[in-house]
């Protein structure tokens, strides 16, 4: 389960990112670029968490 | 921009406060990288980015002042606190106390919390330019001092008293919360960067088909090297490279870093600095330069520098997301390090007692937006007022028995105050104040001659007051 949750965790940083690039390149709309960068934010928080939290929680000690 | 404190988000527990690291709790190169590259994309990075384009920087001198300055802070890590950090393994605190004596690192404790409030107002100033776009109240401008209105109070406040029960009650939530957040955090100063390309590019009709041409972008439309906006210093390639070399001064020269590299297997590991200063404090700072002459090709009159109204307009609700989360989660370990500091002045009152006045009182900063809006010149002042004692252990820990003086000079003859260390401390501070009051060296400027002062004076008194001592 936290493999799935690294790769959709990692996916989401690959849509947080891609959009501006092809914003920039002309490919998109900024109005769309938003909207995916929300909604490959709020996927980041939630895989990530998953991912991450236990072993944030053990070098914290 | 980064404090000490941030980079405890991934560190190990506080432990061995008074003992060397053992060999069995070292942590390798990786674990360095990680840290340092997450925890320079702090909040208040954009506010240093526009504050570059305001003091009217070229696009040459920003990128090599940048490239330069960087490389000296990172060598500064490896060859100034890495070596000692690892031959020593003792955190910064207990390093000083056996040099300086109890009462000078007291006083030490001190500034060092004073500076971090001050800091960590800066970052909720930060966050709560992002509650202004929602609400919509009147923000602090470039050269304002005061809170202007009454909104912009009431959201300091709330964004400081939160920040504030959290940092007293959940610092490890916060802490853990940061982890994840760091990586999603670096990606959205990309992003602000790249939007904020393609904006300039649609607006001046640029295009764009080789390096050449964006480089030309650069120069001609977005670092134009103009004369700085009413208020700001000139900012040439000498104040970016010491800016870049130096705003994490009390962490490398001034040796802050002891109490982070004393995990470090080898010395070289310093050079995971270089993840934090490219990441940080060159792409973070590029990008949100990038974000501010845009606002100002719109709008010349709007010299506002205000991170949620940037952010938003490249990056819509994740933009302000990033400006609150970049804020919070700088400001949460930055508090509780300054109440960790003032508690070792005022041992009885309970940690939560003192980390949530230590929050209202980095809050009530936060409200006045002199300290983010001058924020070049505090985070110089705030290398400079404790890098003397970065000198201090340098020379204790390489020179001092060359000179035939006693090292842990305090440690061993029980002395709670140790002049020599305590005058190169304050006659520096007062060469340094007198140099930019009087002789009109900037204060970006006075850090590198003050460290060879802190350190010639620490072994001419040293000389007179080991002997003085010995002999009574």
């Amino acid at each position: 389960m936290r493999l799935i949750a690294k790769m959709v965790a990692l996916t989401s940083l690959l849509l947080l990112t891609l959009p501006s690039v092809f914003y920039l390149a002309g490919k998109m709309g900024l109005d769309r670029v938003k909207w995916i960068m929300i909604l490959a934010t709020i996927l980041w928080f939630v895989a990530a968490s998953y991912w991450m939290w236990p072993r944030a929680e053990n070098s914290e000690g | 921009m980064s404090t000490e404190e941030e980079k405890h988000h991934g560190q190990p527990p506080a432990e061995f406060e008074r003992e060397p690291v053992p060999a069995k709790a070292q942590l390798g190169l990786k674990e360095f990288v990680g840290m340092y590259a997450g925890e320079h994309c702090a909040g208040t990075e954009l506010m240093i980015g526009p504050l570059f384009v305001a003091a009217g920087v070229s696009a040459f001198d920003l990128v090599m002042g940048l490239i330069v300055g960087n490389a000296l802070a990172v060598l500064s890590w490896m060859f100034l606190c890495a070596p000692i950090a690892t031959r020593a393994r003792l955190t910064l605190y207990y390093q000083l106390e056996n040099i300086t004596g109890r009462k000078l690192v007291t006083l030490y404790n001190l500034a060092n919390g004073v500076m971090f409030c001050f800091l960590a107002g800066a970052m909720i100033t930060v966050s709560a330019t992002a509650v202004g776009v929602w609400f919509e109240f009147e923000m602090p401008g470039l050269n304002d001092l005061y809170p202007n209105s009454f909104g912009w109070v009431v959201a300091a406040l709330i964004v400081g008293v939160l920040i504030s029960i959290i940092a007293a009650y959940g610092y490890k939530m916060v802490a853990g919360f940061a982890n994840i957040a760091a990586p999603w955090m670096v990606l959205v100063f990309l992003v602000f960067g790249l939007v904020g390309l393609k904006q300039f590019i649609d607006a001046t009709g640029t295009e764009i088909s080789s390096l050449g041409d964006l480089w030309h972008l650069g120069t001609t439309q977005i670092w134009k090297g103009d004369e700085p906006l009413p208020g700001q210093v000139k900012f040439t390639f000498w104040h970016v490279m010491f800016f870049a070399w130096f705003c994490n001064m009390a962490m490398h020269i001034g040796m802050s870093d002891l109490s982070v590299f004393r995990y470090a297997k080898k010395s070289w590991y310093g050079v995971a600095s270089a993840a934090g200063m490219y990441v940080g404090h060159f792409m973070a700072w590029i990008s949100a330069s990038i974000l501010y002459a845009y606002q100002l090709h719109l709008d010349s009159t709007n010299t506002d520098v205000l991170p949620g109204p940037l952010a938003f307009r490249a990056a819509g609700l994740t933009g302000l997301l990033c400006v609150i989360i970049a804020g919070w989660t700088t400001a949460n370990p930055t508090i509780y390090r300054a109440g960790l500091a003032f508690q070792a002045i005022l041992p009885r009152v309970s940690r939560f007692k003192v980390t949530l006045a230590t929050g209202l009182i980095a809050t009530i900063a936060g409200m006045f937006p002199a300290i983010a809006m001058k924020l070049l010149g505090f985070v110089a002042l705030y290398g400079l007022i404790l890098m003397p004692m970065g000198a201090v252990i340098f020379v204790d820990f390489w020179l001092m028995k060359k000179f035939g003086l006693q090292s842990n000079y305090a440690q061993i003859s029980r002395k709670t105050f140790n002049l020599a260390a305590g005058l190169a401390w304050f006659v520096t501070l007062g060469t340094a104040w007198a140099l930019v009051k009087f002789a009109g060296v900037q204060i970006f400027f006075v850090s590198l001659p003050g460290w060879f002062v802190a350190a010639i004076i620490y072994i001419a008194v040293s000389k007179i007051y080991q002997q003085k001592v010995h002999s009574t």
